[in-house]
């Protein structure tokens, strides 16, 4: 497997960590740009209202101001800001600038100004007068009859059922649940809740936009999908998409908040409208209140089981809000049953979920993309059962869990937004995680021995598994170019995008082992919609897969051009050359060999030819990653608080291409999950404003928060992918809730069915038990 | 527009700039070309802004720049001596601890003012000393580990760890007032 | 953020500070560790005056107790030999979970009380200290008890004056002392949903010959619990004791409502904080309930 290689499998140092540690430029706004402008965006104070009059004449007179927009002032182009591939599958419902304000932040007026004070000042000069209307602010009352309607605008399209709220509707079922349920020995149906979480990347959203000496529009963003938008952008703003040059530099965090085009076309209006270079960075409070966050969810969920634990039936029943906008609505919650349901084998499988609109900030993509809801839902579901029938929750899995070679049909129902292709399990290392998992957690003996009673303590653990996707099948596609230097370096060009999440790296190992040289050798350029081909962008978890299939394919055509010239020059016959070590030798012992220097020499200066090569990929299939993840936990039934003591991940990424980097990635997955679990919650007041956000009162988990992290990588070998790899960037957020939850089960004998649980909620628990009896 | 003179030490160079009174020093600084001071919060919260001011790691969106007249900054772009990365840079990149950087430079920061006073931390000082830096990518195990390693390095070298430059202080300059121009 | 900022006066010495207070009145804003004037970001602000630089960063220990300079800064609390010999070391503890080391590097010991947070880490553990207050303007100088220095959640009694230094009178000398700082956050480093000082010493049979007990972030002030410390005196530390304590104290707290916890959370954890600190404490007094 990865021992055979030289550069897949080895923990070298990311290509772009230098100017990381030395604080170089390198992040959207390490720059100074002459004539630079600052743009604001005047934010709703409401959560539903029309503007019935906006004057901003004051505004425009300030001295030092550039530009004043509002809907009157700019195209009306429906579209959808979420990043996906075209048509986008989520409804086009949004508008550059609109009379009609959906949530609180939503956009009322931008300006440009010289300075940021200035920009501010401008703000406060606009003066608007708004109709109230009245707010939906509640999941369950976005649907009755006679609420008002969010999207009652004939131009939008692609809602489910505007009228009544309903961005989309998704309805799949394989067998008849009813009859699985009547075959069950045991029926247990529950109702969880979660939360609206937000990604708090460190660098908030920016944007800086400019005409170039050619009058082009070029974006310089801090974003997960630069060609999503430059297609959106031009036609938002009605420019050929030839004149938008969008250019992603080093990003500060994204985990899906940045598979948006959210300030780029407003950015874009500015620059146009002043001809002046433009930037948009959000402050702290901007980036929650007027960013993306992680779907809130209701999950019924109804799991029917034989006494022996085979799982007959599972329906899930999901009521989730996509906020005032529809961006990912389907989708992420097409996720929440496609990707969760089939991790066991269950002949019967029911899911049904409508999403609905509410006057709160817009959800998106959030890491993880509607898997956290659902396996919070369904690892707890296990958890009770197997707690119900006497049975170990491991073994409970064991039986049930999806193997390799079989087929999830599920998925060929609920394709990310469009008809989906079914699932060959080609790659499962699902038993090692569970067994492996268990080992390093010591989960029989504490299983065994927990809670001990000990003053006001409580100890327990808990198990949650589940699985992925690894790119979307049939859609998601990625290129890369490979071009050769004369001293026998090469530039990799690809579309794919970094987020940190050490993509340049991963995709620069697999071209230099394919090419049999070091990783020094690799320039990676990437994100640039002039200079590198096309990549769909960093989502899906599809970067490994989907664009290091292509960087692949593209480094083996540049290979068999370099042993070409090699076989010219040396005499040797193709066959009998192979690339290793900064060399072209011979396989056999007559040592015949030429540096990559002098090869590269040779066909600039001799042969006069450039060696460069491109390739496309894309997968017709999404090999699941599969992840089981251990809690252990101490309660303090005092003050009801939570501490996770150890958690354990171990996790089938099928061969991992930059061992450390996956680890990393998985640590800082569990870390978010952690804080879903325990901390996280953006709270909106009565007025759907909301209450906390800064980090003060917006709690993530910090050094001194995190538990003890083992991290177990089972490697498979996974056919559809580079070098036998898979993913890894998101499934470890899916399951450490659950296994928290329920630990906490274990430790204390409470099962909690929404998240975040809070020490409140323990202490309340607690003393109903007791009440109890 | 009301303007003021700045006198300080950054990364050991004596820097004169013009300020305004109400100017904070994380704004200065980008503005003067030290992008490696970053901005995530402005409210002190996250320590994305972290830089050593006489030796002490300060939030830097919470000081106004007037407030560092006189004395010694540090930002990451004077932690490499002479383009050689200090130990725990190396750390970073050796351990994975480094994933989208943005936090990286407090981070370094606040280590490196940690083993100048504390050469031998325990991994609970470490976690102390970056309970100010926020990371949303690593989850915090493997920037510890770098710390530790450093920690090592430092000592087997032996080195002398002064986070504050080796510069004297700028002259202490008389009570300075805003003037209008 | 702050172009509206006029002048930034850096005063020499105290008479030039207060003189410059009078000067710019209500348009100026003391500036020391400046931690929670960016962060309030008042736009009606004109001038800034920096008092770090009239002397004022000093922790003097003396037979009749301490005193310490304005412009301390939280660390410099923490790390001060004489902070972290007084009282058990429980006003270095509290001054080292303000926030984090960067916050404490800058944060001072004036501004924090002068910021009059109700949940303010310092503030709970001086009131039980029976701290002072030094506080000037241009004509007079006063000294008032920390427990008449506030007026309600962030406002304090000052009058366009400075808060010049803390006095901590002596402390009761002699054995069978135990002292104890409890904090409740959401995380390691929050702000206080609840904390707790608590200070008592018993006799040679384990009454309590004195006890003082005060609680922050759980009313519109830092607070005594003058009720629950009557409550201890003169009795012996048992577990049924610190229970009617814990429920005392539940009446004397006056928590609200808010994101970080609900006023029935707060109080609840005010009695179990209280209860643990006194714990604590007896346990270094050598008399264990």
């Amino acid at each position: 497997m990865s021992s055979e290689h030289s550069i897949v499998g080895k923990n070298l140092r990311k290509v772009d960590g230098f100017k990381l540690v030395t604080g170089r430029p390198a992040f959207t706004d390490d720059i100074h740009i002459p004539g630079l402008l600052y743009g604001k965006i005047l934010p709703s104070p409401l959560a539903h209202a029309r503007i019935k009059r906006i004057d901003t004449r004051k505004a425009k007179v300030l001295p030092g101001v550039h530009a004043v927009l509002t809907y009157q002032d700019v195209p009306r182009v429906p579209h959808t800001t979420a990043g996906q591939s075209w048509p986008e599958p989520s409804p086009y419902d949004t508008y550059l600038l609109d009379s009609k304000m959906r949530f609180v932040g939503d956009r009322v007026a931008a300006v440009a100004a010289e300075s940021r004070a200035i920009a501010e000042e401008a703000l406060r000069l606009i003066e608007v007068e708004y109709e109230v209307l009245p707010a939906i602010l509640e999941i369950e009352q976005a649907m009755s009859d006679g609420t008002p309607v969010i999207h009652d605008e004939p131009d939008s399209k692609g809602i489910h059922d505007a009228q009544h709220n309903l961005a989309g509707y998704i309805l799949k079922e394989i067998g008849n649940v009813e009859d699985g349920f009547r075959e069950s020995d045991l029926v247990i149906e529950r109702e969880f809740r979660t939360q609206r979480q937000q990604h708090c990347p460190l660098e908030p959203h920016v944007t800086i936009s400019w005409l170039d000496s050619d009058d082009r529009l070029v974006i310089r963003s801090s974003t997960q999908v630069p060609y999503h938008t430059r297609r959106q952008v031009a036609m938002i703003l009605q420019l050929p998409v030839q004149r938008v040059h969008v250019i992603k530099p080093r990003i500060g965090g994204g985990f899906g908040g940045k598979q948006e085009m959210l300030l780029e076309d407003i950015c874009g209006a500015l620059a146009l409208a002043t001809r002046r270079p433009v930037k948009i960075e959000y402050t702290r409070e901007e980036e929650f209140n007027m960013a993306r966050s992680r779907h809130p969810q209701i999950l019924t969920i109804k799991m029917g089981v034989k006494r022996d634990g085979t799982l007959m039936a599972n329906k899930m029943t999901v009521l989730a809000t996509t906020g005032a906008y529809g961006s990912h609505a389907n989708t992420v919650q097409g996720n929440t049953g496609s990707k969760v349901l089939p991790i066991y084998r269950t002949p019967n499988m029911r899911f049904e979920c409508h999403v609905v609109y509410t006057n709160t900030p817009v959800a998106g993509a959030f890491r993880g993309y509607g898997c956290p809801q659902g396996y919070f839902a369904q690892e707890s579901v296990m958890d009770e059962i197997a707690y119900t029938l006497g049975m170990d929750p491991v073994e409970l899995r064991k039986k049930n869990m999806i193997r390799l070679g079989d087929i999830d049909e599920l998925s060929a129902q609920l394709g990310e937004g469009r008809k989906g292709l079914p699932r060959h399990i080609r790659s499962c290392g699902l038993p090692e995680c569970l067994e492996r998992g268990a080992a390093a957690i010591n989960w029989v003996r504490k299983r065994e021995t927990l809670p001990e009673k000990s003053g006001h303590l409580r100890r327990g653990v808990g198990v949650a598994c589940s699985m992925q996707g690894s790119g979307i099948a049939g859609v998601d596609w990625a290129a890369a170019s490979l071009k050769l230097n004369e001293d026998g370096s090469f530039n990799l060009q690809v579309g794919a995008a970094d987020l940190g999440t050490g993509a340049d790296t991963v995709l620069a190992q697999i071209a230099a082992e394919t090419l049999g040289v070091t990783l020094d050798k690799m320039i990676v350029c990437s994100g640039d919609t002039d200079f590198t081909p096309f990549d769909v962008g960093a989502y899906a978890s599809s970067t490994t897969i989907i664009s290091g299939g292509a960087v692949k394919k593209a480094a083996e055509k540049v290979r068999d051009h370099l042993l070409r010239l090699a076989s010219k020059m040396l005499d040797v016959p193709v066959d009998n050359l192979t690339c290793r070590d900064n060399m072209v030798v011979t396989k056999c012992e007559c040592e015949k060999s030429v540096s990559m220097e002098d090869l590269a020499h040779y066909a600039m200066y001799r042969e006069k030819v450039q060696v460069m090569e491109n390739a496309s990929h894309w997968n017709t299939d999404s090999p699941p990653p599969f992840c089981a993840q251990f809690a252990e936990v101490e309660v303090d039934t005092e003050t009801g608080q939570i501490r996770v003591l150890h958690l354990v991940t171990a996790v089938d990424l099928g061969v991992a291409i930059n061992p450390m980097q996956a680890e990393g990635q998985s640590e800082g997955a569990v870390a978010q999950s952690l804080g879903y679990a325990l901390t996280e919650e953006m709270l909106l007041d009565g007025s759907g404003r909301m209450i906390n956000p800064s980090f003060l009162d917006y709690k993530m988990l910090g050094a001194k928060d995190m538990p003890k992290l083992t991290t177990i990588l089972v490697e498979t070998e996974e056919p559809l992918g580079p070098y036998g790899a898979k993913s890894i960037s998101e499934i470890p957020i899916n399951a450490p809730a659950p296994a928290v939850a329920n630990a906490v089960f274990h430790a204390i004998g409470v099962r909690f069915r929404k998240l975040p649980i809070r020490p409140e909620d323990v202490l309340r628990a607690l003393r109903e038990k007791a009440e109890r009896g | 527009m009301n303007s003021m003179q700045l006198y300080l030490h950054v990364n050991g160079e004596l820097k004169q700039w013009t300020i305004a009174p109400g100017d904070l020093l994380l704004d200065v600084l980008r503005r003067e070309g030290y992008f490696g001071v970053k901005r995530g919060c402005e409210t002190g919260e996250c320590g994305a802004c972290t830089v050593l001011v006489n030796g002490k790691p300060i939030n830097s969106c919470l000081m106004f720049a007037a407030q560092a007249e006189g004395c010694e900054i540090l930002t990451i772009e004077g932690v490499e001596q002479g383009g050689k990365l200090d130990p725990l840079q190396e750390a970073f990149l050796e351990y994975g601890a480094v994933q989208c950087g943005y936090c990286t430079p407090g981070m370094i920061l606040s280590a490196k003012a940690l083993l100048a006073e504390r050469p031998d931390p325990t991994e609970a000082e470490v976690r102390e000393a970056l309970a100010g830096n926020f990371c949303r990518c690593t989850g915090y195990l493997k920037p510890v580990e770098a710390v530790l390693a450093a920690a090592r390095v430092y000592r087997q070298s032996r080195k002398q760890v002064r986070p504050s430059g080796a510069r004297p202080k700028a002259e202490r300059r008389p009570a300075l007032h805003g003037k209008k121009r | 953020m702050f172009d509206h900022i006029e002048c930034f006066y850096r005063p020499a010495t105290i008479r030039e500070a207060l003189l410059l207070l009078r000067k710019v009145g209500k348009h100026g804003r003391i500036v020391a560790g400046a931690t929670d004037i960016v962060t309030q970001a008042d736009r009606s602000t004109r001038y800034l005056v920096d008092v770090t630089h009239l002397g004022l960063d000093y922790v003097r220990g003396n037979k009749r107790g301490c005193v310490i300079g304005a412009t301390t800064t939280m660390a410099g609390l923490e790390h001060s030999p004489v902070i972290r010999a007084l009282a058990g070391g429980i006003l270095a503890k509290a001054a080292s979970t303000c926030g984090s080391i960067q916050n404490r590097n800058m944060a001072t010991v004036g501004g924090n009380l002068a910021n009059a947070s109700p949940a303010a880490d310092t503030a709970a553990v001086l009131l039980a200290l029976d701290a002072q207050v030094v506080v000037a303007n241009s004509r007079r100088k006063r000294k008032t008890a920390l427990t008449e220095f506030y007026a309600g959640p962030h406002r304090t009694v000052l009058n366009d004056e400075l808060l010049e230094e803390v006095v901590i009178p002596a402390l009761p000398g002699g054995g069978r002392l135990g002292w104890s700082f409890q904090k409740l956050g959401r995380t390691a480093s929050d702000i206080s949903l609840v904390n707790v000082a608590a200070g008592l010493q018993a006799d040679a049979r384990g009454r309590i010959k004195w006890a003082r007990l005060a609680l922050g972030a759980v009313g519109p002030t830092p607070l005594r619990a003058r009720n629950a410390e009557t409550l201890l005196l003169g009795n012996i530390i048992s577990e049924d004791l610190l229970t009617h304590v814990g429920v005392t104290v539940m009446r004397e707290v006056n928590p609200i409502s808010d994101s970080r916890a609900s006023a029935e959370y707060r109080r609840e954890m005010s009695a179990v904080l209280a209860r643990r600190a006194l714990r604590e404490c007896a346990a270094q007094a050598g008399c264990k309930p």
